[in-house]
C-alpha cells in the first residue's frame, strides 16, 4: 500500500488526464482488434462467406447490391475508421504528454524547492553529485515510467484481452491453442529482465572504472609526461577498456540468447496456430477467413507478451528511483511550522548564556556566551581556527540552533521569529561566497532586482571592484562560474560585499570576508563601508588585528568560550591572548630581522 | 561534471572522407560485418516468406480440402522457425561485437594519440572536451555503425523484398498499393526534421536545469543567508515551465508522426481491399493473394519509422565522427625527428640500450619563447646551470617561472635559441630519454586511484616494497601511511581524494624520490597545511633535492633559503641572482618579497595556533 501511494502521489491533480487518456487507450485497443474483421469481411465478400464478425451497424452501412459496390464501401469505411482511430490516437498521445510533463514539472519544482529549504546541516553533509543524480536521472526514470511504461502495461493488457475476446468469438479450441505458449513467453521475459539488471550493474561498474582511469590520466597528464609513463598509462587504460568490453560481451551473449529464444517461442506459437488452424479449417471447424483472422490476432498477443514481461521486469528501477527521490522530498523543511512573528529589528543584540553542540559531538562548540551589543556598534570577534567564531555567527542567523541560552534581537528571542525575516535583517558576507553562474552584473543585482545601473556601478565602486570588472573582456556582462571566468577569491569576496550594499540591513556580519584581499585594498574598502553603514550594527570576524582594533568591542574566543572582551586599549593592557596577538602582528617588521638571522 | 554545449549535428552534407576513415578502422572486423549483414538479410527474407507460407496453406491445403500437404507445410515452417531464431542470435552477437570492437578501437587510438600530444595541447583543450570525445562520441558512433547499420539493412531489404514479391505476384495491385510511397517519404522527412529540432531544444533546456540544480545545492548556504529562496525558485520555475512547454511541443510532433504513418498505411490497405477485392471477384487472383497483399502492407510500413530514425542518427553520428577523427589525427607540435626516433625510440617504445646517461648540466642559450600567438615571454634568455646545482625561481605570476620549467621539461620548445643538456641540444635526443631522467613534483599533487604503494611505485615500476618504504621513510610519509587503515595498501581514492593535501604531497615526494631523477622540478605548493605537515614537507624537499640538478618554483620563500642560486624574475628577465643572504643584503626586490611573506606567515600562524 505504501508502494502504491509512492507510485501515485506524484500524479495528484493530474489524475483526470490520466483517466481520460486511459479510457481513450482502451477504446483504441478494441478498435485495433476490429481491423482484421475488415479483412475478413473483404474475404467474405469475394468468397461469398457469411458473418465476418464486424459490428452490426457497420455491416448494414456497407451493404450494397453488387460485390464491387460493397468492396468500395468497405474500403472507404476502413479508411474513415482508420482516420477516426489515428485522430483518437493523436489526442491520447497529446493528453499523455501534457500529463507526463506536468508531473515531471511538479517533481522538479518540488525537489528544487525542498532542497532550498533543507537545513544548513543537511547541506553541509550532502554530496552534490548524488543529489543531482536524483534530481535528474531518477526524475527521468519516473517520467518514463508514468509516460510510457505504465500506459504501455495498460495498453498491452487490454489489447491482449480484446484479442482473446475476438478469437473466442470464432473458435474456443483454437483460441486456447493460440494462447499455449504465451505464459511461458511472459515469464521468460520477466525473469530475464530481472536477472540481467545485475549484469548491467557489473557492466556499468566496469565502464565507470574505465572512465575514471581516463579522467585521471587526463587531469594528471603532467605527472604522466614528467615520469615518461605514457606506455604505462596506455596499457592501464586499454586493460580497463578491454575489461569493460568483456563484461559488456557477457551481456551481449545473454541478450542474443534471450531474443533468439523468445523469437523461437513466438514463432512456435505462430506455427501451432497455423498448423492446428489448417487442420481445423480442412475439417470445417473454422472457415478460411477465420483462419486468416487468427493469423492476424496471434500477432497481437505474442509480441506484446514479451514486451509486458520486460516492463514488469523493469519495475524495480522505478521503485529504486522513487525511494531515492523520497529521501529528499520527505525531509523536513527548516521553515516548517515557522513562526510568523516579524518584529522590527534595529540592531540591538543580546546573547545570554548561549551554548551549542552537534548531536554527534562529545564536546560543546560554544558554551556560556553572554554579551550585549547596542545599535550601530561594531564588534570584532577574534580567535584561532576552531574557537567557535563561525558557529557563533551561524547561530545568529539560525543556520544552527543553540541548545542552551537565548539570542535576542531588540528584545525578541530569535527562535520566536520568522527565520526568513531574521535573515533578511541580518546580512552576512562569507569568506568563500558562492556566485551564481550568471553575469557579474546579475550577481550583484541579485540582492535587489529593481536596482538600476548607477546603483550597481556605485556598489561595485565602493567594494573596489569596478576597476577589476572593467578589465574583463565583457565587463559587467562577463559570465561567472563554470561557463565563464573564474574570479579570484578576493574578487568573489568583493562581489559579495557589493551585492550586500544594494540592501539596507540593520545588522551585518563580515565572516573573514576580506581575507583574500590585500591589506591596502582592505583598508580602502573598510573606510568606504564605514560611511555607508554608519547606523548598522556590524560584526567582524577577522585574523587581522589591525582590522579588529578599530571595533567598539572586541570579543576573544577560545575553545568555545569568551576568553576576553573589551576595547583595544583595555585588552592590550590586560596582557592576555589578544595582547599576544597584537604583539606578534604589530611587531613583525621589527622581529623579522632578528628572526631571519636565526634561519641563516 | 561538465556541461559542454556543442553542436550535435553538422551542417555539412554527407562527408565521405570522414566515413571512409571510420570504415578503415572497421576493416579488422570485416568478418563480423559480413556475417551480421548476411544474418539480417536472411531474416528479412524469412520475414517475407511467412505470409507466403500462409498463402500456401490457404491454397494448397485449405483450398484443396485435404491434409496431404500438411507435413510438408509444417516441415517448412519448423525449418523457418529454427532459421529465424538462430539468425536473430547470430545478428545480435555480430552487431554487438562490431559495436564493442569499434568503440574499443576508437578509444584505443584516441587515447594513444592523447599521450603522444605535447603538453601545449592540454593547455588549450579542457579535460571535459576530451572526456566527451572518448565516451559519448565513441559510443554514438559505434552504436550507429553496428545496430544502426544492421537495422537499416534489415529495413531496406524488407521493403525492397516485399516490393519485388508484390510485383511478381501482381503488377497492377502492387502499383496501386505502393502509390502512397512518395507521400510516405515526404511525411517522414518533414517529421524527422521537426522532431530532431524539438528534442535538441529539450536537451539544451535539460542541461540548464541540471545547472540550476547544481547551483541550488552548491550555493545553498549563500541562498539561505541572502534569503533568495523565492527568487531562485521563480527563476527555476521559469526554466521548468519552458521545459514543459517544449516537451509538450516535441511530443506533439512525435505524437503526430506515428498516427500519420499508420493512416497512410490504412489508405494503402483500403486501396488493396477495393482493387484487390475486385480482382478476386473478376477471378484474376485468388482471395489468398488478397490476404498476401494485406499482410505485406502491414510489414512494409513497420520499418519506416525506424529507418527515418536511423538516418537522422547518422547525421548526428557524423558530427561525432568528425570530432573523433580530429582528435585521432591531431598533429603533435613537439616531436622527435625520425633520426632521433630511429636511435632512441618513440614515446611508447624506448630503446634504452642506446641512451646516454644524463648528468644534469642545463644551459639556456639565447632562448626566446612565446606561446602560440602571445607576446614573447622570454627574450634572449641565457642561463647556465651546473650538474647538481639547485636553482630557485622567484617572481610574480607571469614573470616566466613556469615557462622556464616548461621549456626544461620540453613540454614546449624554444621559439629561437637552444637548450642544451650536458652540452648537447636536447632536441638531438628523444623526449622519452629526457622525461625518463626527469622528476616533477607538482604544486597540487596528482595521485592515481590505487594504493599508496602503487602511487609511490609509479616513479619506478620495478621497485620492491622495501624500496617503497625506504623512500616513504626518507620523506617522512611512512608514519602517516602505517597509521592508515591498510598501511601501504590503503586506497587513495579518485585523484587521491581520500588523503589530505599534505599527505598527497608527501606521497608525491616519495614518488619522485624513488624515480631517482637526474633533474628535478619542484613546483612548490601554496595550499596551506598544518604546521607539523609543513615541516615534514620542508624536510622532504631538502632530501629530494639533494645531489641533483633542481629547479624550484618557489611560492613560500622560506623553503628556498638554502638554494645554491635564487633567480628573481620579472617580465622574463633575471633581475636579481644569488644566494639567500646575498639577496637579503641587497635589500631590494627579494628582500621586499621576503619580508612581506614573513608578515603574512606570522598572521597565518597566529590563526592556527
Amino acid at each position: 500500500m505504501k508502494r502504491f501511494h509512492q507510485f501515485f502521489k506524484w500524479m495528484k491533480g493530474n489524475k483526470r488526464y490520466y483517466f481520460i487518456a486511459a479510457t481513450i487507450l482502451i477504446f483504441l485497443q478494441y478498435f485495433r482488434t476490429l481491423t482484421p474483421l475488415f479483412v475478413r469481411h473483404a474475404i467474405d465478400i469475394v468468397t461469398n462467406g457469411e458473418d465476418s464478425g464486424l459490428p452490426e451497424f457497420l455491416v448494414e452501412l456497407i451493404a450494397a447490391d453488387t460485390a464491387a459496390k460493397q468492396l468500395l464501401l468497405l474500403a472507404f469505411a476502413y479508411v474513415v475508421f482508420a482516420l477516426f482511430r489515428v485522430t483518437l490516437m493523436f489526442i491520447r498521445r497529446m493528453i499523455n504528454a501534457i500529463f507526463t510533463e506536468r508531473i515531471a514539472y511538479n517533481m522538479r519544482n518540488k525537489l528544487y524547492g525542498t532542497l532550498q529549504d533543507l537545513s544548513y546541516t543537511y547541506h553541509s553533509n550532502a554530496e552534490t553529485g548524488d543529489l543531482i543524480q536524483r534530481c535528474t536521472t531518477d526524475v527521468e526514470t519516473y517520467r518514463v515510467f508514468v509516460g510510457e511504461q505504465l500506459i504501455e502495461i495498460l495498453r498491452l493488457v487490454f489489447l491482449i484481452g480484446f484479442t482473446i475476446y475476438q478469437m473466442q468469438r470464432m473458435d474456443l479450441t483454437l483460441t486456447f491453442i493460440s494462447l499455449a505458449m504465451t505464459p511461458v513467453i511472459f515469464f521468460v521475459a520477466l525473469l530475464y529482465f530481472v536477472y540481467v539488471k545485475r549484469i548491467f550493474k557489473e557492466v556499468e561498474e566496469a565502464e565507470g572504472k574505465m572512465t575514471t582511469t581516463l579522467q585521471e590520466s587526463m587531469t594528471g597528464i603532467r605527472v604522466v609526461k614528467a615520469f615518461a609513463k605514457e606506455e604505462f598509462e596506455i596499457n592501464k587504460f586499454n586493460k580497463h577498456s578491454k575489461d569493460y568490453m568483456k563484461k559488456d560481451t557477457k551481456l551481449l551473449v545473454l541478450m542474443a540468447i534471450f531474443w533468439g529464444s523468445t523469437d523461437f517461442m513466438i514463432l512456435v506459437q505462430y506455427g501451432l496456430t497455423a498448423g492446428f488452424g489448417v487442420v481445423m479449417a480442412v475439417n470445417g471447424y473454422i472457415t478460411a477467413d477465420e483462419f486468416v483472422a487468427f493469423l492476424y490476432y496471434i500477432g497481437m498477443i505474442v509480441w506484446p507478451m514479451r514486451q509486458l514481461g520486460r516492463i514488469v521486469g523493469d519495475f524495480g528501477k522505478t521503485t529504486v528511483a522513487l525511494d531515492r527521490i523520497d529521501e529528499i522530498v520527505l525531509k523536513e523543511s527548516e521553515h516548517k511550522d515557522d513562526s510568523t512573528l516579524k518584529p522590527r529589528i534595529t540592531g540591538t543584540v543580546e546573547f545570554d548564556n548561549v551554548g551549542f553542540q552537534f548531536d554527534d559531538d562529545d564536546k560543546p562548540l560554544l558554551k556560556g556566551i553572554s554579551f550585549n551589543v547596542h545599535k550601530g556598534e561594531s564588534i570584532a570577534i577574534v580567535g584561532k581556527t576552531g574557537s567557535g567564531k563561525s558557529t557563533l555567527i551561524n547561530l545568529m542567523i539560525r543556520l544552527l540552533d543553540n541548545q542552551t541560552g537565548t539570542i535576542k534581537f531588540d528584545g525578541v528571542d530569535i527562535k520566536d521569529m520568522n527565520k526568513k525575516h531574521l535573515r533578511k535583517n541580518v546580512g552576512i558576507i562569507m569568506q568563500e561566497p558562492f556566485l551564481y553562474s550568471r553575469t557579474v552584473y546579475e550577481n550583484i543585482r541579485i540582492m535587489n532586482r529593481s536596482a538600476n545601473k548607477e546603483q550597481i556601478y556605485k556598489a561595485a565602486s565602493i567594494a573596489s571592484l569596478h576597476d577589476d570588472i572593467g578589465k574583463f573582456e565583457e565587463g559587467y556582462e562577463t559570465m561567472v562560474g563554470e561557463r565563464g571566468v573564474t574570479l579570484s577569491g578576493g574578487q568573489k569576496q568583493r562581489v559579495a560585499i557589493a551585492r550586500m550594499l544594494l540592501d539596507d540591513k540593520p545588522v551585518l556580519i563580515f565572516d573573514d570576508s576580506l581575507s583574500a584581499v590585500d591589506t591596502e585594498t582592505d583598508i580602502q574598502i573598510r573606510t568606504a563601508l564605514d560611511k555607508q553603514w554608519k547606523n548598522t550594527t556590524v560584526f567582524i570576524i577577522t585574523h587581522r588585528i589591525t582590522t579588529a582594533m578599530e571595533a567598539d568591542k572586541i570579543i576573544v574566543l577560545d575553545k568555545g568560550e569568551i576568553a576576553e572582551m573589551g576595547n583595544h586599549d583595555s585588552l592590550v593592557k590586560k596582557g592576555g591572548i589578544y595582547a599576544q596577538l597584537w604583539d606578534i602582528q604589530s611587531n613583525v617588521e621589527y622581529d623579522f630581522k632578528s628572526l631571519d638571522k636565526g634561519v641563516e | 561534471m561538465n556541461y559542454y554545449e556543442e553542436e550535435e549535428y553538422t551542417n555539412s552534407k554527407f562527408d565521405l572522407v570522414v566515413w571512409k576513415k571510420i570504415f578503415s578502422y572497421m576493416k579488422e572486423f570485416k568478418k563480423h560485418i559480413i556475417i551480421g549483414l548476411l544474418a539480417v538479410i536472411s531474416l528479412s527474407i524469412t520475414d517475407i516468406l511467412y505470409p507466403l507460407m500462409n498463402v500456401y496453406a490457404l491454397e494448397q491445403i485449405i483450398g484443396a480440402g485435404n491434409l496431404d500437404k500438411l507435413p510438408m507445410f509444417l516441415g517448412f515452417y519448423a525449418f523457418f522457425i529454427l532459421l529465424t531464431a538462430s539468425m536473430v542470435y547470430v545478428f545480435i552477437i555480430n552487431a554487438g561485437t562490431i559495436q564493442r570492437k569499434l568503440s574499443y578501437v576508437l578509444r584505443e587510438k584516441a587515447f594513444k594519440r592523447l599521450h603522444e600530444l605535447p603538453f601545449s595541447y592540454y593547455d588549450k583543450t579542457p579535460v571535459g572536451w576530451i572526456m566527451a570525445r572518448m565516451t559519448s562520441d565513441s559510443r554514438n558512433l559505434s552504436e550507429i555503425l553496428s545496430w544502426g547499420l544492421i537495422d537499416l539493412t534489415w529495413g531496406l531489404f524488407m521493403m525492397i523484398g516485399i516490393t519485388i514479391v508484390m510485383f511478381i505476384v501482381n503488377v497492377k495491385l502492387a502499383l496501386i498499393t505502393l502509390s502512397v510511397l512518395p507521400l510516405l517519404i515526404i511525411v517522414s522527412i518533414y517529421f524527422r526534421r521537426k522532431i530532431l529540432f524539438a528534442y535538441r531544444k529539450i536537451r539544451k533546456e535539460n542541461s540548464k536545469i541540471t545547472g540550476l540544480f547544481n547551483e541550488g545545492i552548491m550555493g545553498a548556504k549563500t541562498t539561505k543567508t541572502l534569503v533568495l529562496e523565492q527568487q531562485n525558485f521563480n527563476d527555476f520555475d521559469r526554466l521548468t515551465s519552458n521545459m514543459k512547454r517544449h516537451s509538450i511541443r516535441a511530443a506533439m510532433f512525435a505524437g503526430l508522426y506515428f498516427p500519420t504513418i499508420l493512416f497512410i498505411a490504412s489508405v494503402a490497405t483500403g486501396l488493396a481491399i477495393y482493387y484487390g477485392g475486385l480482382e478476386v471477384v473478376n477471378g484474376v487472383i485468388s482471395f489468398s493473394i488478397l490476404y498476401l497483399f494485406l499482410a505485406y502492407i502491414g510489414q512494409f510500413f513497420e520499418p519506416v519509422m525506424q529507418l527515418a530514425n536511423i538516418l537522422a542518427r547518422f547525421q548526428q553520428a557524423q558530427a561525432s565522427a568528425e570530432r573523433l577523427i580530429s582528435l585521432i589525427e591531431q598533429k603533435a607540435e613537439i616531436f622527435d625527428t625520425p633520426e632521433v626516433i630511429e636511435k632512441y625510440g618513440d614515446a611508447i617504445n624506448f630503446k634504452k640500450e642506446n641512451w646516454e646517461d644524463l648528468v644534469g648540466a642545463v644551459k639556456f642559450d639565447n632562448v626566446t619563447f612565446k606561446y602560440n600567438k602571445g607576446e614573447e615571454v622570454l627574450t634572449n634568455f641565457t642561463l647556465d646551470v651546473k650538474a647538481g646545482e639547485s636553482i630557485a625561481l622567484v617572481g610574480q605570476t607571469g614573470a616566466g617561472k613556469s615557462t622556464i620549467v616548461n621549456l626544461i621539461c620540453r613540454f614546449y620548445e624554444p621559439t629561437t635559441g637552444t637548450i642544451l643538456i650536458d652540452g648537447k641540444d636536447y632536441k638531438d635526443r628523444s623526449i622519452g630519454w629526457l622525461h625518463d631522467n626527469l622528476g616533477y613534483v607538482l604544486q597540487s599533487p596528482h595521485l592515481f586511484s590505487g594504493s599508496i604503494f602503487d602511487n609511490i611505485r609509479y616513479g619506478k615500476p620495478e621497485a620492491t616494497l622495501e624500496e617503497v618504504i625506504e623512500a616513504a621513510k626518507l620523506v617522512e610519509a611512512h608514519d602517516f601511511i602505517i597509521k592508515s587503515k591498510d598501511g601501504y595498501d590503503t586506497e587513495v581514492g579518485e585523484g587521491g581524494a581520500k588523503l589530505s593535501v599534505g599527505e598527497k604531497q608527501l606521497v608525491s615526494f616519495a614518488r619522485a624520490l624513488i624515480a631517482d631523477p637526474k633533474i628535478l622540478i619542484l613546483d612548490e605548493a601554496t595550499s596551506s597545511v598544518d604546521t607539523k605537515t609543513e615541516k615534514s614537507i620542508q624536510r622532504a624537499i631538502e632530501i629530494v633535492l639533494k645531489d641533483r640538478t633542481s629547479f624550484v618554483i618557489a611560492h613560500r620563500l622560506s623553503t628556498i633559503t638554502s638554494s645554491d642560486r635564487i633567480l628573481v624574475l620579472e617580465d622574463g628577465k633575471v633581475i636579481e641572482s644569488g644566494t639567500h643572504s646575498d639577496l637579503i643584503a641587497l635589500e631590494n626586490k627579494y628582500f621586499k618579497l621576503y619580508t612581506n611573506q614573513f608578515k603574512s606567515k606570522v598572521i597565518e600562524e597566529s590563526k592556527n595556533g
